[in-house]
């Protein structure tokens, strides 16, 4: 199976002199292509620092990150914004959206980027993605005339526009109510099986439990380790219970 | 605790303050300066006209004089209080030697004269009247300016040897639009000179009242009095002496009054940015229960500041400034006496500024009043609630690069923040175009014929007419002569309304050949036509169509007024007519001719003054250039000091409003980058919002310079008499120099401002 991203015992370090603290403290991870991972831990435990280290949104301050096999410190800033564009979709849990723009072209801006010829197709596969989530009717809707769980659909959408081979998610059920939250993540769950490889911060055992790699962190260190079967719609208070007692047995 | 909030405010947004402050104290320096030129040179020009004891109406004359009737007419008079007949002894500039420099080349009448006994004194550089011995030899300021001559110099004056002792203000022929220039000897040295040149009369005459002027005009014409010559009044006098300072005051206000406006942009800017930014914070304050008026508070007392160290900084600035614009007054008219209450005057202006700023800074914050807490909470930026324009999506663009587009569709989506900017590129643009346009249009060859002349290359003036016959047949028979006219000025008397008489001065030829500018109507073509100045129009309140009464050859006559043109020549106070005429004395006659080839004017010239040496002979570049020529150095100075103001502007507004938008836009900058834009595509966006509105901008000021600057430049030129008036336009300098320019600015200031754009931390900007 091929490694998508490797981390290989990442530091990162926030702060001067005295306030200096590590917030990664050595962490090593690898997610293979297609496959589900999710990170709990609590608050302040570094989860979103590692999601942006393995983006390569954030630089490490030692150790090493590579994606495809890539060291991303090696990469310049704009080759860092092509893979980001190409390879990479994000998911947050605000939806992270130009308020000049409506729904429609907010989804495919970064497709838009430097692929203006196919703008027809660019419009026509963010109507399929829109119609799959539910939000076909929404395309010339300003940002603020729709509901959050709509918004965080068509953050969705966006992210997939390149099809990427990964997709980032720090939270991104965390805004919502639980109703909308199982159908955002029936829709990942989807896309995983398409073989998309996903990468989700959450706090939320129900989330966790889709997922078949759990990675538990704690100051900056992952610190266990929960291996599930990939998600077929079955015995999934089983998988739940299976996350809640990993996480009462490390106290999390 | 307000002071903490004002520091850190103006700590974390330095260059946006400094900007805001840098405006302010331009606005209040040129406030100031403006303030303090009106009131010196008012001061200066009364204190020099008192002292001098300008006459209130002047009659030049040449030719035989009658002393004992006018010495009667002035007893009889009841408004005269003094009068004097002043002989001026006119001399070829060829026969006056300053030091090295002869004045052969000038277009002026130089002569001497006499200190007069009863008024009109010449007076020195202290303002004293001056007291000459013989030998020596007072010389025109003017000839100190252009450093023609200096005290101590040895001036030759047809062979006769004197020492110039010093330099004499006149405050009749001071200015360079005066014709004439006196010079000043001891009577015994007059006495020696006088048969070396030919006397004219300065009949002059001052009035108990000179309220009772037009009065006393009518009485000296109907009483058939000398009048072989230019009349000119005090007012004129006092015109011609404030002129050329007059501009430049007129100019400074003109760019204090853009300067003021472009620091109000500003400050609306970046007060608009600032409410947009903070409308959640504001939303809490008052959820809170903080009241309205402790907000603005905050926002007030900043902008008192900023505004109070502009102002102080600008008045500082003015006082440093004022010696160098005042050496002109100074040197023409001397000190003035309210020049103590200038700097008050200054200071009044400064407050102006201030206080206009405060309250509009007050009017701006009004927003705060309709800011819903509620909604600011939830929303953010409630203000702007629908931001996206329909019909321009990203979707349905095929024309742009996404960049592009979502440069204009920012511009299009902020409409209200970029029009402060987009006001502020205009009043660039036209602080840029105008001087520009004025100095190309007042240097041009074409725009003698807005001030009365014709478009031909030189002039043989005399005034024997009878030898007019012989100077043109000469010119009949020169090869390179391809057209010219001869132009006769005749005075007539005129009927005006109430049934008396006033003179008027007719130049009678063919006025198609050398046609000039009329401001109305046309020239004047059948016998029964004439065409006035606009001076002469407005006083006698005459327009396009009425008729004139002429007394021609001892019969009345009515003549249809068939145009309005104007005149900078003799006081402004003419008029053009065709009729035959045979009577009447010419007072002088005109030979105008065109050659065929320009480069010949100057060999033309000497030949001619050879020829004709009862003639004077001039090349009308050359007249031009220095009548005018102070004038066009100082509007051409003025153009290039007013591009490098706008470009400066223009620099510092754009650096001001990108660095504020960065700021603002730190999150969709974020948002951006995380999806895969560069540095560089973000850097593209503002050149795309920066270069869209300095498009519009350019258009619209263009526009604006060339129908609004157009008329405020006609009102400078109209201080000469000449009206109707039109930019002559240099396209490559106004449409492709000038918006490259601004372009080259504003791209390079959008580079700088927006530099740090990229360096946005991705993660700080989108963490939860
Ligand atoms: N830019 C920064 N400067 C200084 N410290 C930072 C910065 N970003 C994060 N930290 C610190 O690093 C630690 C980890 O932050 P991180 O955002 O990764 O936590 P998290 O696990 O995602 O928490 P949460 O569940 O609340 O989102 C926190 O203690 C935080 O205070
Ligand atoms: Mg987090």
């Amino acid at each position: 199976m091929n490694r998508i991203i490797i981390g290989d015992r990442i530091v990162k370090t926030f702060g001067e002199g005295d306030e200096q603290r590590n917030v990664l403290n050595g962490v090593s991870v690898e997610i293979n292509e297609g496959e589900f991972v999710s990170v709990m831990g609590p608050s302040g435990s570094g989860k979103s620092t590692l999601m942006y280290a393995l983006s390569g949104i954030d630089h490490v301050d030692d150790g090493k990150v590579l994606f495809n096999g890539k060291d991303l410190s090696t990469v310049t800033e704009s080759e860092l914004s092509d893979l980001r564009r190409t390879k990479m979709g994000f998911v947050f849990q605000q939806p992270t959206m130009l308020k000049n723009l409506n729904i429609l072209d907010n989804i495919i801006l970064p497709a838009m980027r430097s692929n203006r010829k196919n703008t027809a197709k660019i419009v026509a596969k963010a109507r399929t993605l829109m119609k799959r989530v539910g939000i076909a009717e929404l395309e010339t809707r300003d940002i603020t005339q729709v509901s959050g769980g709509q918004l965080q659909r068509a953050g969705i959408c966006r992210a997939l526009m390149s099809s990427p081979e990964i997709l980032f998610g720090d939270e991104p059920t965390g805004a919502l109510n639980s109703q909308s939250a199982n159908e955002i993540m029936d829709i990942f769950t989807e896309i995983n099986a398409e073989g998309t490889a996903m990468l989700l911060v959450t706090h939320d055992a129900k989330v966790a439990a889709r997922t078949e790699r759990i990675l538990f962190m704690r100051d900056g260190q992952i610190v266990n380790e929960l291996r599930l079967s990939k998600y077929d719609g079955l015995n999934f208070d089983q998988r739940i219970q299976k996350v809640a007692s990993k996480m009462l047995e490390i106290g999390i | 605790m307000f002071f903490r909030i004002i520091r850190n405010d103006v700590l974390k947004s330095k260059v946006i303050t400094l900007t805001t402050m840098i405006f302010v104290a331009a606005a209040s320096m040129l406030v100031s300066l403006a303030a303090i030129l009106v009131v010196n040179l008012s001061g200066a020009l009364d204190t020099l006209m008192t002292k001098a004891e300008t006459p209130h109406f002047m009659q030049m004359h040449s030719g035989d004089i009658d002393i004992a009737r006018l010495g009667a007419f002035a007893e009889q008079n009841p408004n005269v209080d003094e009068y004097q007949v002043v002989e001026f002894l006119g001399m070829d500039g060829a026969e006056i030697v300053l030091g090295n420099h002869s004045l052969a080349g000038s277009v002026q009448d130089n002569g001497f004269s006499i200190q007069n006994e009863k008024f009109d004194y010449l007076l020195d550089l202290n303002g004293n009247i001056i007291q000459v011995s013989d030998g020596e030899i007072y010389v025109p300021v003017a000839y100190m300016r252009d450093n023609t001559a200096k005290v101590g110099d040895k001036a030759v004056i047809s062979g006769e040897e004197f020492v110039v002792a010093g330099f004499l203000r006149d405050s009749t022929m001071n200015s360079s639009l005066s014709a004439s220039k006196r010079f000043l000897v001891s009577s015994n040295d007059f006495a020696e000179l006088k048969n070396l040149g030919s006397i004219e009369y300065l009949i002059e005459f001052r009035l108990k009242d000179f309220s009772a002027i037009g009065e006393f005009e009518t009485a000296y014409a109907s009483a058939g009095l000398e009048a072989n010559g230019p009349t000119v009044t005090y007012t004129l006098f006092k015109t011609m002496n404030a002129v050329s300072d007059g501009m430049m005051i007129a100019i400074i206000l003109l760019i204090s009054a853009l300067v003021v406006a472009v620091a109000f942009m500003c400050i609306r800017f970046t007060l608009l940015a600032k409410i947009e930014g903070d409308t959640r914070e504001i939303g809490v304050m008052k959820a809170i229960g903080m009241r309205i008026f402790d907000i603005k508070k905050i926002y007030l007392v900043k902008y008192a500041s900023i505004a109070a160290i502009g102002s102080i900084f600008g008045y500082i600035l003015s006082l440093m400034f004022q010696d160098v614009l005042l050496e002109n007054i100074r040197l023409y008219m001397g000190e003035s006496e309210n020049s103590s209450y200038a700097n008050v005057f200054g200071m009044i202006g400064i407050l102006l500024v201030f206080f206009a700023i405060i309250v509009y800074v007050n009017g701006v914050l009004g927003r705060f009043r309709r800011i819903s807490a509620a909604e600011a909470i939830r929303f953010g930026a409630s203000q702007e609630k629908k931001r996206s324009v329909k019909g321009f999506s990203l979707s349905s663009n095929r024309l742009f690069g996404t960049n592009i587009f979502l440069g204009i569709k920012d511009v299009l989506a902020r409409k209200k923040l970029y029009a402060t900017s987009l006001a502020v590129l205009v009043i660039s643009a036209f602080i840029m175009i105008v001087p520009q346009n004025l100095y190309n249009t007042i240097s041009s060859k074409n725009f003698i014929q807005y001030m009365g002349i014709g478009n031909y290359d030189l002039r043989i003036q005399t005034s024997e007419p009878n030898k007019a016959d012989e100077i043109a047949k000469t010119i009949e028979r020169d090869e390179d002569v391809v057209n010219y006219a001869v132009m006769t000025t005749k005075t007539f008397k005129v009927k005006s309304g109430n049934g008396s008489e006033e003179n008027i001065k007719v130049e009678l030829g063919d006025h198609t050949a050398f046609p000039i500018q009329y401001a109305e109507g046309r020239a004047p073509s059948r016998n029964d036509e004439i065409a006035l100045s606009t001076i002469n129009a407005d006083e006698m309140g005459k327009k396009v169509g009425d008729v004139l009464t002429l007394v021609i050859q001892g019969k009345e006559q009515n003549l249809a007024i068939t145009g309005i043109y104007s005149d900078v020549t003799n006081g402004g106070k003419t008029a053009k007519a065709v009729f035959a005429d045979h009577s009447a004395n010419a007072i002088w006659t005109i030979v105008c001719v065109a050659l065929s080839d320009e480069s010949l004017v100057a060999s033309k010239v000497s030949q001619y003054s050879s020829i004709f040496d009862f003639a004077k002979t001039s090349d009308i570049d050359e007249f031009v250039s220095q009548t005018l020529g102070s004038t066009i150095d100082s509007i051409e100075m003025v153009s290039y000091v007013s591009v490098a103001i706008a470009l400066l502007i223009m620099v510092l507004v754009t650096l001001l409003f990108m660095k504020l938008l960065v700021a603002k836009d730190r999150y969709s900058i974020a948002v951006m980058k995380v999806f895969g834009f560069t540095n560089s595509d973000i850097t593209t966006q503002y050149i795309v919002r920066s270069l869209f509105v300095l498009f519009i901008g350019i258009t619209l000021g263009t526009l604006l310079a060339n129908t609004f600057g157009e008329m405020l430049a006609g009102m400078v030129i109209s201080s000469f008499g000449a009206t109707a008036f039109h930019f002559e336009v240099n396209p490559l300098k106004a449409y492709l120099f000038s918006p490259l320019l601004m372009v080259c600015a504003v791209l390079i200031a959008t580079i700088i401002g927006t530099s740090r754009a990229g360096e946005i931390k991705i993660s700080e900007h989108i963490k939860e």
